[in-house]
């Protein structure tokens, strides 16, 4: 399984494209030359039970569960593993195949605990689906000469594996070699002995453990943190983003009781190719503590006061226009969070420029520099094309970690060079010459040396596109959207203001007067001491906040914010797809979203034509305001015109 | 380091000899074996650290083999045949005499340490004497519980031989020789010692 380096020519790609035609229980369709007999049947809508087959790895044949009759071929021939040929004729339901299948079933079954009622896999298990459809519904074997394994074997602090579940599909070991390449769990002895197990017994320590127990087909492997937490039919299933970096993985959120139970994948090949990073997927625990604000609330003179919505908007209005009056919009500060919508930020920004006369804006803390939109015109399943791919600094996938499989894939799969330097390796000493396309990869913080790098490496020939690392699960979009310092929507040019540090030293040192703050608490968080400061020193301040803490406590209105999954929006990943998320959870406080919140703080300021801030009409009116967007609808990326082509 | 430099330089001999460092997992796993009469965790670490692969890799190749030992072995094997021919011939009574009379379960090594024995192999391949056993390498046919107990107080006495009977002294790798001999055997056959009951 070692070398399967394919690269495309060009003669493969109309291979590809090349179309032969199968029969399969009578019916003719036309398939890419290449296609496995149980896609071909997918295609029709015929079912071919698989075990050890996996849409993204290679096939075995281990487990014969999907064996058809084709053609004139003397055996029954596993669908997972046989190339369609032209002309092709395959049998898939007939007394001979529904005997083979009742076979394999019982053989499955012969040993196995049939602990299903107390199985976390009930209800979405392979074994008992199939059981019921294609097994024999009664055993001949006594169930109490069963051969007994070990179960709830701790594997790690993430993953138990119960060994009498275990099929020996080796699907968890192919996803070690072909995913991962860190070959954790390998098949332990042999014959009715053998059991999935890792070296010595030893935990397992990968990053990426959480996409075992989805690619285990049965209840062998599963999660510690969804242990007896839930049936599949309990869960009411939300099609989201993950909530824990800018890669923008597709997840679904499977919610019980309104309680976030587990994050599963939802597979787009684009992005996250259906792999999830632990981090991520173990995110889950965050979004159910906390304590939340319910209320509007008024501070003022030592004293708090619960009021309405409107009210709370009207205050709020009344004070910023005051410091505006007395002091000009130099004297506010506003700081928004990665973590906001598209939709949120553009009208913050907006809130910001045109309405509070406020220049200073940010979305974070970190003196970023100048953003340019070239800095992601590299996609993310465009690495696999990518020839060579220059890997900036240490470790740009430490945040988004999913990357790692990417490259990984990229290497394995279709041979591309990784190259991994130091940030300021000089692009000579590279060697890279004549390249088709080329790729640089750096996180922010070393954003201009990936663009030098780039520059140097790009010739006549040679294309090279980049890829930013940014944080925060919109840091992207919050760049796009221009909640930034020195740069509007679009990165246009703008008038100048204060970053979101400098922010924070001029209010604690009273040049700064009012703060606007939406969902600014975890980074405000990481300024420490110098937001404690600011805030003290700050009279007004007005908070939209989902979460109690430091800003909640300190503003002088309060309005209640929502949690990334109770809301309606766009977020941007890194390579600049603009991906939909809505509310798996019900809102924690009666307050609308933020975006009809902005409006109506916009129109309480005295501004007009802001709409109702629905989310669905920002996202209409900023997509008109920057092109890129215009395009991206949900799930495409935002395509910007490169540096030096018109615009 | 479990391995001494001797081992550790035959395992690097064999990781040059062959394209992929996975074909060196076999012969590496000997080395170790000969050296140290069985498999410690720490040498797997130890051997692939020295071929570029994952432990695990090597563990599955371990353990997929019976013939390699997970523990320290006793001075002498001893191997029942139960396969059906042995089977039908009174194996399992055979086998039930060894565990009483050596007083562990098959996989088991007597508290002296004289004794491992087993009864889970496959077919010894001499099925026309069954029931058949292998003490030390060396097949014994038409076993009774009698001639049993003949060969395990003969055995008891002694140093275990080492394989293909020419040399009966005692060399250092001696505990771990032995496993090679079904290889041994093939190509030579004289060195294969029957013994059967009439020579006791
Ligand atoms: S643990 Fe699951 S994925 Fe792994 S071999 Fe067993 S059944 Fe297959
Ligand atoms: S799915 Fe085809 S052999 Fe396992
Ligand atoms: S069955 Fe025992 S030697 Fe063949």
């Amino acid at each position: 399984m070692a070398n399967k380096t394919t690269t495309p020519s060009s003669s493969e790609g109309l291979a590809e494209a090349e179309k032969v035609t199968v029969t399969i229980d009578g019916r003719e369709v036309a398939v890419p030359r290449g296609s496995l007999v149980v896609d071909a049947a997918s295609s029709l809508g015929i079912h071919i039970p698989i075990y050890c087959a996996h849409p993204k790895l290679d096939p075995v044949a281990v487990c014969r569960m999907c064996l058809v009759r084709v053609g004139k071929m003397p055996r029954l021939q596993p669908a997972c593993a046989t190339v369609v040929s032209d002309g092709m004729v395959v049998t898939t339901q007939s007394p001979e195949v529904a005997k083979v299948r009742e076979g394999m079933l019982e053989f499955l079954l012969l040993n196995h605990p049939l602990d299903c009622p107390v199985c976390d896999r009930g209800g979405e298990c392979d074994l008992q689906d199939f059981a019921v459809r294609y097994g024999p519904q009664t055993s001949r074997f006594p169930i109490t000469q069963k051969s007994h394994a070990a179960k709830a074997v701790v594997l790690s602090d993430k993953i138990e594996l119960d060994q009498e579940r275990c099929i020996l599909c080796w699907r968890c070991t192919r996803y070690y070699d072909e995913i991962t390449g860190e070959k954790e769990l390998v098949l332990v002895r042999r014959g009715i002995d053998t059991v999935i197990d890792s070296f010595n017994g030893e935990p397992l320590t990968s990053d990426f453990q959480g996409n075992l127990p989805e690619v285990c087909p049965v209840g062998a492997l599963t999660h510690r943190q969804y242990r007896f937490q839930a049936r599949p039919w309990d869960l009411q299933r939300t099609k989201g983003i993950c909530p824990e970096c800018s890669y923008g993985c597709n997840i679904n959120i499977d919610a019980r009781d309104f309680e976030i139970k587990r994050f599963a994948s939802r597979d787009n090949p684009q992005v996250e190719d259906m792999w999830l990073c632990d981090r991520g997927r173990y995110s889950v625990e965050k979004w159910s503590h906390g304590s939340r604000v319910r209320h509007p609330l008024i501070r003022a003179g030592g004293e708090v006061r619960e009021v309405g919505v409107d009210e709370a908007v009207a205050e709020a209005a009344r004070q910023l226009g005051e410091v505006l009056r007395l002091h000009g919009g130099g004297a506010i500060g506003v700081i928004g969070s990665p973590m906001l919508t598209n939709e949120e930020l553009w009208l913050l920004q907006r809130l910001a420029r045109e309405t509070l006369d406020c220049h200073n804006c940010d979305h974070q803390l970190d003196e970023l520099g100048n953003v340019s939109a070239d800095e992601h015109s590299l996609g993310i399943a465009e690495i696999e094309d990518c020839e060579t791919v220059v890997v900036l600094g240490a470790e740009p996938e430490a945040n988004t970690p999913v990357l790692t499989l990417r490259l990984h894939k990229a290497q394995l799969r279709r041979g591309v060079e990784v190259r991994r330097v130091e940030h300021d390796a000089s692009p000579a000493s590279l060697g890279i010459k004549g390249k088709r396309l080329v790729g640089v990869i750096a996180d922010e913080v070393h954003r201009a040396y990936a663009a030098d790098m780039a520059d140097a490496l790009a010739s006549g020939n040679t294309l090279v596109k980049r890829l930013t690392v940014t944080r925060g699960v919109n840091g992207r979009g919050a760049k796009d959207m221009g909640m930034l310092p020195t740069q509007g929507p679009g990165y246009s040019r703008v008038t100048g203001g204060k970053d979101g540090r400098q922010i924070l030293h001029a209010a604690s040192a009273g040049a700064i007067k009012a703060l606007l703050l939406v969902g600014a608490e975890t980074v405000l968080r990481g300024a420490g001491i110098l937001a404690e400061k600011a805030l003290a020193k700050v009279d007004v301040i007005i908070a939209i906040e989902p979460r109690a803490g430091i800003v909640a406590n300190a503003a002088s209105v309060v309005i209640p914010g929502h949690t990334y999954f109770e809301k309606r929006g766009s977020v941007t990943n890194v390579e600049g797809r603009v991906q939909r998320v809505s509310p798996a959870l019900p809102p924690a406080t009666a307050a609308p979203q933020e975006t009809r919140v902005l409006a109506m703080l916009a129109a309480a300021l005295g501004a007009t034509g802001w709409g109702t801030g629905d989310p669905f009409e920002v996202n209409t009116m900023l997509s008109q305001a920057i092109d890129a967007y215009r395009g991206a609808g949900n799930g495409g990326r935002a395509l910007w015109k490169r540096q030096g082509e018109p615009r | 380091m479990t391995l001494s430099a001797a081992s550790r330089s035959e395992i690097q001999g064999y990781k040059a000899r062959y394209p992929e460092p996975r074909s060196a997992v076999l012969p590496s796993l000997w080395v170790v074996q000969h050296e140290l009469g069985y498999l410690p965790v720490p040498a797997m670490r130890e051997i692939a650290g020295i071929l570029g692969l994952e432990p695990s890799e090597v563990q599955a190749v371990a353990t997929f083999y019976s013939m390699f030992l997970d523990k320290p072995a006793g001075e002498h094997s001893v191997v029942v045949c139960r396969n059906v021919s042995c089977a039908l011939r009174g194996a399992d009574e055979l086998a039930a005499h060894v565990e009483r009379t050596l007083g562990c379960p098959s996989g088991g090594t007597t508290s002296d340490g004289q004794f491992t024995w087993e009864s889970t192999v496959e077919c010894l391949g001499a099925c026309g004497g069954a029931p058949a056993i292998q003490v030390d390498h060396r097949f014994h046919e038409n076993v009774t519980p009698e001639v049993m107990d003949a060969i395990l107080g003969r055995s008891r006495s002694q140093p275990a031989p080492s394989v293909g009977g020419e040399s009966e002294a005692a060399s250092t790798k001696q505990r771990g020789e032995p496993k090679t001999a079904p290889r041994a055997k093939r190509t030579s056959r004289p060195k294969r010692a029957h013994i059967d009951p009439g020579d006791l």
